[in-house]
């Protein structure tokens, strides 16, 4: 402990309140991010039209059959939520949002096992609930 | 009107203080640089923030003007030190929920210190909070180590369900066990296992060939658990831990018998059941695909 005159010792407290401050914001927002979400809710007409198609995908053609399962249940796909952690860093809605746009199911074998758990699940008659439990289960 | 709204110098001045003061740029050195150690075991994060004075050539640092007996000391400077848990922990088996707690340790010179960890966080350290309901308080021991020229929190040790907690400061060592709540539950009922055991023929696939082996199921002290003919020695006799109705992971035990690893989501054991009996399983890895497959033995 630091022997202080009261009014350096307030001015030490001042500066550290406003040092703490600015840490501890940032902290509790990761501490935040690390609980995880609900699962989101499907889009009303969501589609699978955004998703990377075999053109889109010469450098990984392994993974072609992943993203045309994930294209044609988009509305699955959109009620999951990606455990990888790219929601909460880039804000993506969704796993369908993994597998538009930039793609990060094009590297993430995450995001591609959960693709393939909801789609092999989905095949087999499972409900969106039961999916989501399954996810969970595996990657929660 | 101009519609100009009309600021009082004091708050600007403030302002900018606080501004200039929170910026890269304000860098200031300090007698107790500002700190922040946090860990996460099995999902539960642990977060000690804390200023950290130097002993500075100071010794003792109990008992003299430093800290004095039976003082309410947070151990740290300036702004009370906070722990803060994201799930409910026990700490020396007492039950701590979740939240954020300024810390203070009533310092004696003989027997145990007691830990007071009071929900209110913001607390300067020359304004120690008087004995309430609301705190969480235990006793801790006071041991002596190695010289610590920098006070600091740490968590030397870690288990699966949780590790030590320590404070040092000089030659004064505080250790504290800390557990937090396991998600997932390693035993089992002798009834819920029955289904699975057994000796299964297993086909791993390894690049082009197919490496078979026995791999068996058995119960053992209240645990489902696995193991292969002949030996793995990386896996050796592993749990087998239930995550949904009949799939279970991995949990790789460590010389005391203690788990270090469960092997989530990387090697997921999915049972298929026939007239409630497990007649095979399949292996997937993290992104689904099947590494392994086995069938029951007759």
């Amino acid at each position: 402990m630091d022997i202080t005159t009261p009014t350096r010792r307030r001015f030490v407290a001042t500066c550290a309140a406003v040092l703490a401050a600015a840490i501890v914001r940032p902290a509790a927002a990761l501490a935040e991010q690390a609980q995880k979400s609900p699962h989101p809710t499907p889009r009303a007409g969501i589609t699978g039209a955004k998703v990377l198609t075999a053109a889109q995908l010469t450098r990984t053609p392994e993974l072609i059959p992943l993203f045309d399962a994930v294209r044609e249940a988009p509305e699955i796909a959109d009620g999951i939520r990606c455990n990888c952690g790219c929601g909460e860093s880039q804000k993506l809605y969704s796993l369908l949002s993994c597998y538009e746009g930039d793609a990060m199911a094009r590297a993430c074998t995450i995001c591609q096992g959960q693709g393939r758990l909801a789609t092999r699940l989905h095949k087999l008659g499972r409900s969106l609930d039961e999916i989501r439990a399954a996810i969970d289960a595996k990657y929660a | 009107m101009s519609g100009r709204t009309h600021v009082p110098r004091a708050v600007l001045v403030t302002a900018c203080t606080l501004s200039l003061l929170s910026s890269p740029a304000a860098a200031q050195i300090r007698a107790s640089e500002l700190g922040t150690v946090s860990q996460v075991i099995d999902g539960t994060k642990i977060t000690v923030q804390y200023s950290r004075p130097r002993a500075r050539g100071r010794s003792p640092l109990f008992g003299t003007k430093i800290v004095h007996w039976d003082e309410v000391w947070t151990p740290g400077a300036n702004w009370a030190t906070t722990l803060e848990v994201s799930k409910p922990v026990t700490i020396e088996g007492h039950s701590v929920p979740q939240g954020k707690y300024s810390v203070w340790m009533v310092v004696r010179q003989s027997g145990d210190w007691t830990m007071v960890l009071d929900p209110k966080v913001k607390i300067f350290h020359m304004d120690p909070p008087d004995s309430n309901a609301t705190q969480v308080r235990f006793p801790v021991k006071a041991v002596t180590g190695p010289l610590t020229e920098v006070l600091t929190w740490s968590m030397p040790e870690l288990r699966a369900s949780g590790g030590t907690l320590a404070m040092d400061w000089g030659t004064t060592h505080v250790p504290m066990k800390l557990d937090v709540e396991p998600s997932l539950r390693v035993t089992m009922d002798a009834a819920d296992a029955q289904p699975y055991l057994g000796r299964y023929e297993y086909s791993e696939k390894q690049g082009a060939r197919t490496k078979v082996s026995t791999f068996i199921v058995l119960y053992d002290k209240g645990t489902l658990k696995g193991e292969w003919e002949p030996e793995d020695k990386y896996m050796g006799r592993f749990a087998l831990i239930r995550i949904a109705p009949d799939w279970f992971v991995p949990g790789l035990y460590d010389k005391n018998g203690e788990i270090y690893e469960v092997l989530r989501p990387d090697m997921v054991m999915e049972f298929t059941r026939v007239d409630g009996k497990a007649v095979s399983l399949v292996v997937r890895n993290e992104d689904d695909g099947v590494d392994a497959t086995a069938k029951r033995k007759p």
